[in-house]
């Protein structure tokens, strides 16, 4: 079990409030991740549910009990940090085994609980290796296997794919959804990586200078977003934003059309291609004086060619436009 | 860079430093030697034969010698004991954020900016003095007799002077250590339940393991030659009660005036300081490695 609420929850450091009276559930067994721009308090709320930072306000409560008040261990919460903070002069079994022997597990409830999480995680042929002789794939998996022994109420991820290269990433990234799959237990994930947050998340919480912006699904969150920043922060590439006149025939302030929300060919849009990015599978297109912004980037699916410098018309898909008005909140 | 050309460059420039620097050793180690072999004693002036090992039976046979051997080890084991735990301690305090924090690190290092040789005359004039000194007023003060330190206790002494001359170099080495863990290493342990003594016992100190080796290799080298702090207050006494190998060595030549046999006892003293080298090493080295 692992619901986890929190009742305006506040947190300051001296005069700077970092987070607002805020409010959030989490439902038992959700995959939730928090995603924001670097210093928009998404760590520092993970570190609050986590015990690390005491809040300066408000309720956390896990499984309806009152937790705010409980130290980091008591909340039967495991975290995996940014940098593993993995125990580097024990070994992979030590690592994993630590908080069942901060635990007074006996020796063989110890073992075949270290078993089976290295098991779970492919890490049987490492378990006497040191962290210093394992890949940072390996390291992360150390790290997920020392918080999954524990068989805790909810796992809280801080920003764990980071230090890995692209293609880890990835497969780290599948990895993590799989345990979920498997573990059904409840997760909550901290990111400033909008596809990590997209592919991974059954809820995600968009946050912004501490502040929730929007809560939703994945998919809701890039149909139906409730401002201008959600908008513009999920999806990739970035939606483009048009200001001014052609705004106005829509009676909005500012519309916004993702890039794969404009069709290349006829249509009432004109412009230069700049820059093309050639993916294979699409291109997207860097289109300048428009009259409409000083870049619309418009996706074209499969190998589309067109040199820098060509004319295009564009054509936008008006059941996907999104209309926002003057305080950039959605119109609908 | 370093093709054939330039590494044969790099050694002929180098040349020059690296003789000086082996004269500079090798000279003054094979007068050692050298003297060591002959009757030299300056009351008695005139020829110097050539002895053999005669000097070396004296040294070793010398009832002193056992003391001094004794000595020395006691000297050096108790003060690296009190340091490395007195400086492990201080470590963790010094560790914690608190209020001034600036100027009482600077008053932990301070003792190690006073000469040995001032800081032992205050420690047995100030503090230890059976008659003027801190101590003996306290001991006034709560009405008992007053202890002699430096007569009843002469090594003990030594010890804690010697030790608290060092305790800065242990705690600046270790708190140094210590502020490079690694904080969100001691979260995970937090989170995975660990009390406050067991994050010191489990991670702070295996983290601390190789600054710890470090100040035993070079606390050793320094203490195994200690002689300003015998020679201002016990002069190795009473009797051979605080004479440690090197001051020994300084008896022989410059008490007893007998360069052979002083002589002697220098070449020993490198012998076994190299011995407890290689047993350091053997013991502690591999806390260095990777």
């Amino acid at each position: 079990m692992g619901r986890i609420t929190l009742e305006k929850v506040r947190k300051s450091f001296g005069e700077t409030q970092v987070i607002p009276p805020l409010d959030l559930t989490i439902e038992d067994g959700e995959f939730v991740v928090f995603v924001g721009p670097s210093g928009c308090g998404k760590s520092t709320l993970l570190r609050l549910i986590a015990g690390l930072e005491d809040v300066s306000g408000g309720e956390i409560r896990i499984d309806g009990r009152p937790a705010t008040d409980l130290p980091p261990a008591k909340r039967g919460l495991a975290m995996v940090f940014q940098s593993y903070a993995l125990y580097p002069h024990m070994t992979v079994r030590k690592n994993i085994a630590f908080p069942l022997k901060m635990a007074g597990m006996s020796e063989d409830e110890k073992k075949s609980r270290v078993e089976r999480a290295a098991d779970v995680l492919n890490l049987t042929d490492f378990l006497d290796r040191r962290p210093g002789q394992l890949s940072g794939g390996q390291r992360q998996r150390v790290a997920i296997g020392r918080a999954i022994v524990r068989e805790p109420a909810a796992f809280l991820f801080d920003e764990p794919l980071s230090n890995l290269d692209a293609a880890l990433r990835v497969g780290m990234r599948l990895e993590i959804s799989e345990l979920h799959e498997r573990l059904k237990t409840t997760m909550i994930y901290v990111t400033h990586d909008q596809v990590e947050a997209m592919t991974m998340a059954d809820k995600i919480v968009v946050l912004r200078k501490g502040n929730i912006e929007q809560v939703g699904s994945p998919l809701d969150l890039y149909r139906n977003p409730r401002n201008r920043f959600v908008a513009e922060f999920i999806g990739s590439p970035k939606m483009n934003i048009v200001e001014g006149a052609e705004a106005g025939r829509h009676d909005a302030h500012a519309i916004g059309i993702r890039p794969e929300h404009i069709d290349v060919g006829e249509g009432p849009w004109e412009g230069k291609v700049g820059v093309s990015e050639h993916l294979g599978s699409d291109t997207f297109f860097h289109v300048h004086e428009t009259g409409l912004a000083d870049v619309l980037t418009v996706r074209a699916p499969g190998e589309v060619n067109h040199r820098a410098g060509d004319k295009i018309r564009l054509s936008p898909q008006l059941d996907k436009l999104h209309r926002f008005d003057r305080d950039g909140l959605r119109i609908t | 860079m370093a093709t054939q050309h330039s590494r044969a460059a790099a050694r002929f420039m180098i040349a020059p430093s690296v003789v000086l620097l082996l004269a500079w050793m090798l000279i003054p180690l094979g007068m050692t030697i050298y003297f060591s072999f002959l009757r030299y004693n300056l009351l008695m002036p005139g020829a110097n034969p050539f002895v053999g090992w005669e000097n070396y039976s004296y040294f070793l046979t010398d009832p002193a010698f056992q003391t001094a051997i004794v000595n020395t080890l006691l000297l050096v084991g108790g003060v690296l004991v009190i340091t490395i735990a007195g400086g492990i301690a201080l470590a963790v305090l010094l560790d914690q954020p608190m209020w001034g924090t600036g100027i009482v690190r600077i008053m932990v290092i301070s003792p190690f900016f006073v000469m040995p040789t001032v800081s032992a005359l205050v420690w047995k004039n100030m503090f230890m003095n059976p008659v003027n000194g801190l101590f003996a007023y306290l001991a006034d003060v709560i009405g008992v007799q007053p202890y002699d330190f430096l007569t009843q206790a002469p090594l003990a002494s030594i010890i804690g002077i010697v030790s608290w001359q060092w305790l800065p170099f242990a705690t600046l080495i270790l708190l140094t250590a210590m502020q490079s863990l690694d904080s969100e290493q001691l979260e995970a342990a937090e989170m995975d339940g660990a009390s406050a003594w067991s994050r010191f016992y489990h991670i702070k100190l295996p983290h601390l393991a190789r600054a710890i080796t470090v100040v035993v290799l070079i606390q050793t080298i320094f203490l195994l030659s200690i002689f300003a702090e015998i020679l201002v207050t016990t002069n190795g006494g009473p009797g051979t009660a605080s004479t440690n190998l090197t001051y020994l060595v300084y008896a022989e030549s410059l008490l007893r005036f007998d360069v052979g046999t002083g002589s002697a006892g220098g070449v020993v003293a490198i012998i076994l300081a190299n011995i407890v080298a290689i047993f350091l090493m053997r013991m502690i080295g591999k806390n260095l490695d990777a």
